[in-house]
């Protein structure tokens, strides 16, 4: 790495603790379904009689709503345990495409998140050996602009596709660019820099160029 | 007490409403800020709108303000699932009353009849 400062600690324990927050976010969400749904099932057993039964189909209904929930959880639960395993080891082989459909994922979980896809423009499996943390930092704030500037509704592609041997390009699609959302801050230039990575952001172009080992980094 | 419950979550604002209903109270519920407007434009009142903090496009405290604009009569709490400082007195600020989820429904019903003591319980 280039840069170890205090303030780049700083900026990805920012980092952490705005996933995590998010992440916490959606399971409070899901237990309140569990816990209105296990409510109203209460409520029902509460009012049922003999003239009144619970129907089975509310039941069945109500039972598979909180299935769904758990299910949704555990999803949850995955991705927080692969975003918090990316600190394991401070440089390390990762793949591209794996890190970036987790930081989708992640980013799924906040408020004005629009839909995402990757897209893997060779046949060659993208690695590239980085940290991971700081890699997925850089690509969560990248894509954090892509949804404040193009709102809830946006759907957009990011596309990995290889330059030369040592450089991997992760490409956004469909960049409008708002005055008010401008990207990269201080903190994303700073975590950037640390690994090497080339941010090329105009109005309607958005880039990242990776190096495919950040011990060629100078 | 009729009631405005605004919750991007569809499920856990669909069931919250059917429970409150089996308690008396009348709620329309909508997913997303705009629908709520377009109701209240409409000329539907409410005593107490319940409104998520966090949602696409337009969250509640924003929504509170234009709601405040139509209806200032209307009285309003706060459920969110962050549970940061700053969101709590965001939270306490704007609308006075600001419940964390998951919610416990007796909490809710004691906090409406608290928020609005002039409508008579059933």
């Amino acid at each position: 790495m280039k840069k170890s400062t205090d303030l780049l600690k700083y900026e990805s324990l920012a980092f952490f603790g705005k996933v995590n927050a998010s992440i916490s976010h959606e399971l409070k969400n899901i237990m309140a379904i569990i816990s209105e749904t296990a409510g109203l099932l209460s409520d029902m057993a509460d009012m049922a009689s003999t003239e009144n039964p619970v129907s089975p189909e509310s039941l069945k209904s109500y039972t598979g709503s909180v299935i769904e929930e758990i299910q949704r959880g555990f999803n949850t639960i995955r991705q927080m345990n692969r975003f918090s395993h990316s600190v394991d080891t401070p440089i390390t082989e990762v793949n591209l495409i794996e890190m970036i459909d987790l930081v989708i994922q992640l980013t799924g979980y906040l408020s004005f998140a629009g839909k995402a896809h990757v897209h893997n423009c060779g046949d060659s499996k993208p690695f590239v050996k980085t940290c991971p943390f700081l890699l997925q930092a850089v690509i969560y704030q990248a894509l954090v602009n892509q949804f404040k500037n193009g709102g809830p509704g946006m759907e957009t592609t990011v596309s990995v596709c290889s330059q030369d041997q040592s450089i991997w390009r992760v490409i956004f699609s469909d960049i409008e660019q708002d005055s008010a959302h401008v990207f990269p801050d201080d903190n994303t230039k700073d975590m950037a820099e640390a690994i090497g990575v080339k941010i090329i952001c105009t109005a309607n172009r958005l880039e990242l160029d990776i190096p495919s080992s950040i011990e060629t980094v100078s | 007490m009729k009631i405005l419950l605004v919750d991007d979550e569809k499920k856990f604002a669909s069931m919250l409403a059917k429970r409150l209903e089996l308690r008396g109270i009348e709620v329309d519920y909508f997913f997303d800020a705009n629908s709520a407007i377009q109701r209240v434009e409409n000329g539907n009142s409410y005593d107490i709108a319940v409104l998520d903090v966090k949602m696409p496009g337009m969250g509640g405290i924003e929504l509170r303000r234009k709601l405040c604009r139509m209806a200032p009569q209307m009285k309003f709490i706060f459920l969110t699932g962050h549970g940061s400082s700053i969101d709590y007195k965001t939270g306490v600020n704007e609308a006075s009353f600001y419940l964390p989820k998951p919610l416990k429904i007796n909490d809710l019903i004691e906090t409406l009849y608290v928020v609005a003591p002039e409508v008579p319980q059933k």
